[in-house]
C-alpha cells in the first residue's frame, strides 16, 4: 500500500447501506454518482473500467494542470469508497466475469449507452431473466424508448430541455435584455448529478420494493426526465392558467416587490421585502430615507407599481454597504437579505468548518478539498472510508473474493 | 380509500413504499417535495396543517373564479398529490398533543421550519425519539440544523448564493447569477428521499431509527465538486464562463429564428464538429484553421459563436435539432416550463401525469423521472382542506367521537 492510501483513513463499513453490493458501469458523472452516493452510505461499490478507463479520468482539475488519469479531480470526487477493478468486455472472458460479479450483486447502474450493454451482454431485458433478484439502474439522456431514444444528449442538451436553463436566471434576479441575456447553464453537471442522485433515490426505492416481494427490478431514468421533474413553481402556473412563461425581471416573472438580486458595495446582495413587517425592517435599515416615506410606496400595492423607481433607489442604497455589513443588517434586524458568497468565501467560512461541509482529498499529491456529505445522517454518519480506485487497482483482489475464480485470470479478461 | 381520481402506473403491481407512514409538517417546497416522491412511492403522507395559519394554500396560480379558496391553490394541489390533510392548530397545547400522538405512530417525520421551531413546539426530536425510538426524522435548513449561521435566514436564493453555485453561474466576464427554478428546493427534497430510504434499510436491519440534518446550501454544493477542488488545489478562483465549456467546443446555447428561441449544441469530439459543419451546410469551416480542433475553437470561441449563430438564427429549434441530430451531433430545444407538459419524450414516458381534482378540475404536472418493471406508482389527487382529520384522528390514534366533537368544538381541528 502507498504512502498517500495510508495517510487517508479507512473505516469499516457503517453507513445505513451496510450489506448491500453494488456494481457500477459508470462513465462521467450520472452513473458514477449514484453508485458513489450507494457507497457513501455503506454499500460496497465495484467499479468496473475498460482498459482505458472512465472518462472523468481526463477531466481534471489536475494538480498544476498537468493531465495525470490518476489525479482528476472530479474522477477522484465521484469515486470515493470504491474499489475499482479493469475487465475488458470486448471479450467472452470480461463478460463472463462481469455476469459472474452480478450474480453477486444486489445492484448493478449504469448509464452507458444501451448498444453498449447489449455488446457487453448486460441488457438490461437480459440481465433481469438470468439474475431475477437483480435491481437493475440504466440512466440514459432520454429513455429507453419514445421518439427521442436513438438521439443524442449530454449534460447540456438533457439540462436545456428540462426547462432549468430557460428559467436562468431565477427569482429573485431575472433577465433584464431576452437577446443579450441567453438561457443559462451553469459551468458544472448539474443535470448529470440530478440524475445519480435521482437514481440512486429510485435504487433504493426499488430496495424496498425487493425487501417485500423478493423481485428485483429494471429501474429505467431518464436523465432529461429527472431534470424535468425538479420543475414545480412554474409548471404549476402553465397547467393551471395557461400561457408563456416569462423571464423577464417585471413582477409578472418575480411577484410582489421589492424581491431584488443587487450589486452591492462588494458584491452582490438579494432582498426580499414583500410583506409589510420586512418592509417596515429595509426602511428602518436604510435610515428611514424620505423617498421610502413617500406615497409612492406606501403600500405592497405601490412598491410593486412602481417598481423601477424602487429598485434604482435601493441600488443607490445597497452599493454603499458591504456584503457583510448587510448580512450583519440582516441578524440585528431580522431581514431576508442574504449577500453572495465566492466558493472561496464558502469554503473558507466558520459555519462549513464546523459542520464539515468539505472535506481533505489528495489529487496528484497534493492537499485539496472536496463537498463531503450532502446530509448528515446522525445514527449512521458518513465517512470517507477509502479514496477513489487506481485504474484496475482492486482486481485482482475482487475476481478472487467474489469469484473466488483463478480461472478468470486466464481467459485473459483482464 | 378514494381510487376516482387515481393515475395507477403500473396497475396491479406492488406500490415499494406500501405501509410506510410519514407525518409531513414540511412548509414551501423542499420538504413537501420530498414526501410528494414518497407517497407516489406508495407511501401514506399524512399532512399537519390548520385553517388559521395556511401557507401553501394562499399561493397562486388560483384556479380561475376561486382566487382566494384553499382548495385552488395549484402551488398546493402540485405539491400535496398523494397526501392526506389532517388539520390541526399547532398553537394550542391539546393540538400539539396531537401531532406529538401521530409522531407516535408513524416511522417518518419531516420538517422545514427555521431552526429551533419544532423544538419550542414540544415536537423536537429529543422528545419524539422518546415516544417512537425508530422514528426517522429529517429536519431541513438553508444552513443545516448545527453550525454558527444555522439561525440565519434564507430562501432559495440565499441558497444559491452561499453554495457556490452562483459563483459558477453567469455571463462570460459578468455577475454570478441565480439558478432558475428554486432548485435548492426539490434538489433538497430528493436528497430528503434518499436518505430516507437509506435510514429505513439500516432500520430494518438493525431496528434503530435516527435524526437527519439536511442543510440545503450542502445538498447544493454537491452540484460544482470541480469548482471546489480547483479553489482548494490552486487557490483559484471560477470564471464564469456562460455556456461555454473548459474542453468542449463549440458548447452553447444559441439564438433561433424567432425572439427568445433557442436551440443547446454541444460538440464532444472532431467527428462531432464535422457532423456539425455538414448540417450546418458549411463545410468549409472544417478548413478553417481558426476552428482546426478543439484548442483552436476555444481559441477562437467569439468568432466560432458567431459563424454558428448565422446558422441557427435561421432556424427554427426543432428543425435545427432535427439537422444536428441526423448527423449525430448532441443538440436539443431550450424549453420553456410551459413546453415540458407538451413535450413528446416526455409523454411518452408518461412522465406528464394528470389528476383530477373537485375543486382544480384535470392537471398536467410531472411525475417520477424513472420507470420500474416489477414496481407501481400511484398518482392521486391532493386532498382537500381537513379532509382526512376525521380518519386519521380515531383511525391512527383512536380518539373517540365524543373526544373528536370536543376537539373540534375548542377549535383545536381548526
Amino acid at each position: 500500500m502507498s504512502a498517500e492510501a495510508q495517510a487517508l483513513p479507512a473505516t469499516a463499513a457503517t453507513g445505513p447501506l451496510a450489506g448491500l453490493r453494488v456494481v457500477e458501469l459508470g462513465d462521467g458523472t450520472a452513473g458514477p454518482y449514484a453508485a458513489k452516493l450507494l457507497g457513501d452510505f455503506g454499500a460496497e461499490v465495484v467499479k468496473i473500467e475498460s482498459p482505458g478507463g472512465d472518462s472523468a479520468r481526463q477531466r481534471g482539475p489536475f494538480a498544476d494542470d498537468r493531465p495525470d488519469p490518476e489525479a482528476s479531480g472530479l474522477f477522484l470526487y465521484l469515486n470515493t469508497n470504491k474499489y475499482g477493478i479493469v475487465l475488458d468486455l470486448d471479450g467472452a472472458a470480461g463478460r463472463a466475469a462481469l455476469d459472474r460479479l452480478l450474480a453477486r450483486a444486489d445492484i448493478f447502474v449504469t448509464n452507458l449507452p444501451a448498444e453498449r450493454l447489449e455488446a457487453a451482454g448486460v441488457a438490461p431485458a437480459a440481465l433481469r431473466a438470468r439474475h431475477p433478484a437483480l435491481i437493475v439502474t440504466t440512466i440514459s439522456p432520454f429513455g429507453s424508448d419514445g421518439p427521442w431514444v436513438e438521439r443524442r444528449g449530454d449534460e447540456l442538451v438533457t439540462y436545456a430541455m428540462g426547462g432549468l436553463a430557460y428559467s436562468t436566471p431565477g427569482i429573485p434576479d431575472a433577465a433584464n435584455d431576452l437577446e443579450a441575456e441567453p438561457p443559462l447553464h451553469p459551468a458544472c453537471f448539474a443535470a448529470e448529478t440530478i440524475a445519480g442522485l435521482a437514481a440512486a433515490s429510485a435504487t433504493l426505492a426499488a430496495v424496498h420494493n425487493r425487501a417485500r416481494t423478493g423481485a428485483g427490478c429494471h429501474v429505467e431514468l431518464s436523465q432529461h426526465a429527472a431534470v424535468a421533474a425538479l420543475q414545480h413553481r412554474d409548471i404549476t402556473t402553465y397547467s393551471y392558467l395557461g400561457g408563456t412563461y416569462n423571464r423577464l425581471l417585471n413582477p409578472t416573472t418575480i411577484g410582489r416587490m421589492p424581491n431584488f438580486y443587487l450589486p452591492c458595495k462588494d458584491g452582490y446582495v438579494a432582498i426580499a421585502a414583500v410583506i409589510d413587517i420586512h418592509w417596515e425592517r429595509l426602511v428602518e435599515a436604510m435610515g428611514s430615507p424620505d423617498w421610502a416615506r413617500s406615497a409612492a410606496f406606501a403600500n405592497g400595492a405601490a412598491r410593486t407599481a412602481n417598481w423601477i423607481e424602487l429598485r434604482r433607489r435601493l441600488i443607490e442604497w445597497t452599493t454603499t454597504v458591504t456584503g457583510d455589513e448587510l448580512y450583519a443588517l440582516a441578524g440585528e434586524r431580522q431581514l431576508p437579505v442574504f449577500p453572495f458568497y465566492p466558493v472561496r468565501k464558502m469554503v473558507e467560512s466558520g459555519h462549513v468548518h464546523a459542520r464539515h461541509s468539505v472535506v481533505d482529498i489528495e489529487v496528484g499529491g497534493r492537499r485539496a478539498r472536496m463537498p463531503a456529505a450532502p446530509v448528515a445522517m446522525q445514527g449512521t454518519p458518513w465517512a470517507l472510508r477509502r479514496r477513489a480506485p487506481r485504474l484496475g487497482e482492486h482486481t485482482a483482489m475482487i475476481l478472487r473474493d467474489w469469484l473466488e475464480a483463478g480461472n478468470v485470470r486466464s481467459g485473459g479478461a483482464l | 380509500m378514494k381510487r376516482e381520481a387515481a393515475t395507477a402506473t403500473g396497475a396491479g403491481k406492488p406500490l415499494p413504499l406500501a405501509g410506510l407512514r410519514v407525518l409531513d409538517l414540511g412548509q414551501f417546497i423542499a420538504m413537501p417535495f420530498c414526501t410528494l416522491w414518497l407517497a407516489w412511492l406508495g407511501a401514506e403522507v399524512i399532512v399537519v396543517e390548520s385553517r388559521r395559519h395556511l401557507t401553501s394554500r394562499t399561493a397562486p396560480p388560483f384556479v380561475p373564479g376561486h382566487e382566494g379558496d384553499p382548495d385552488a391553490s395549484g402551488y398546493f394541489n402540485l405539491l400535496y398529490s398523494s397526501k392526506k390533510s389532517c388539520t390541526v392548530d399547532m398553537t394550542t397545547a391539546a393540538g400539539r398533543d396531537l401531532v406529538r400522538r401521530l409522531a407516535g405512530v408513524v416511522d417518518v417525520m419531516v420538517d422545514n421550519f427555521s431552526t429551533g421551531v419544532l423544538e419550542k413546539l414540544g415536537l423536537g426530536y429529543d422528545v419524539i425519539s422518546g415516544i417512537n425510538p425508530g422514528i426517522i426524522a429529517v429536519s431541513c435548513g438553508a444552513f443545516g440544523r448545527s453550525g454558527p449561521m444555522k439561525n440565519a435566514r434564507g430562501l432559495h436564493s440565499a441558497v444559491n448564493l452561499f453554495s457556490g453555485v452562483a459563483d459558477v453561474t453567469g455571463y462570460p466576464g459578468g455577475a454570478p447569477r441565480i439558478l432558475g427554478g428554486v432548485l435548492p428546493d426539490p434538489l433538497s427534497g430528493t436528497y430528503a428521499s434518499f436518505a430516507i430510504m437509506a435510514a429505513l434499510h439500516h432500520r430494518n436491519r438493525t431496528g434503530c431509527g435516527q435524526f437527519i440534518d439536511l442543510a440545503m446550501y450542502e445538498a447544493m454544493m454537491t452540484l460544482i465538486p470541480e469548482a471546489v477542488i480547483d479553489l482548494t488545489l490552486h487557490d483559484r478562483d471560477p470564471v464564469r464562463i456562460g455556456n461555454r465549456d473548459r474542453v468542449k467546443a463549440p458548447h452553447g446555447i444559441y439564438r433561433c429564428r424567432d425572439a427568445d428561441t433557442w436551440v443547446a449544441i454541444s460538440v464532444e469530439s472532431e467527428r462531432d464538429w464535422v457532423a456539425l459543419c455538414r448540417a450546418a451546410g458549411h463545410v468549409e469551416w472544417q478548413a478553417d484553421p481558426r476552428f482546426a480542433d478543439a484548442a483552436a475553437r476555444r481559441a477562437n470561441v467569439g468568432a466560432l459563436e458567431l459563424a454558428l449563430e448565422g446558422w441557427t438564427r435561421t432556424m427554427e429549434p426543432q428543425r435545427a435539432t432535427a439537422a444536428l441530430q441526423a448527423q449525430g451531433v448532441a443538440a436539443g430545444p431550450v424549453l420553456r416550463c410551459d413546453q415540458l407538459l407538451d413535450d413528446e419524450q416526455l409523454q411518452h414516458r408518461k412522465a406528464v401525469i394528470t389528476t383530477e381534482h373537485p375543486t382544480a378540475g384535470v392537471q398536467r404536472q410531472l411525475g417520477l423521472p424513472w420507470r420500474m418493471d416489477s414496481a407501481g406508482v400511484e398518482y392521486r389527487r391532493a386532498p382537500l382542506l381537513g379532509e382526512h382529520t376525521h380518519e386519521v384522528l380515531t383511525t391512527l390514534l383512536g380518539v373517540s367521537e365524543a373526544e373528536y366533537a370536543r376537539l373540534d368544538a375548542d377549535g383545536v381541528l381548526s
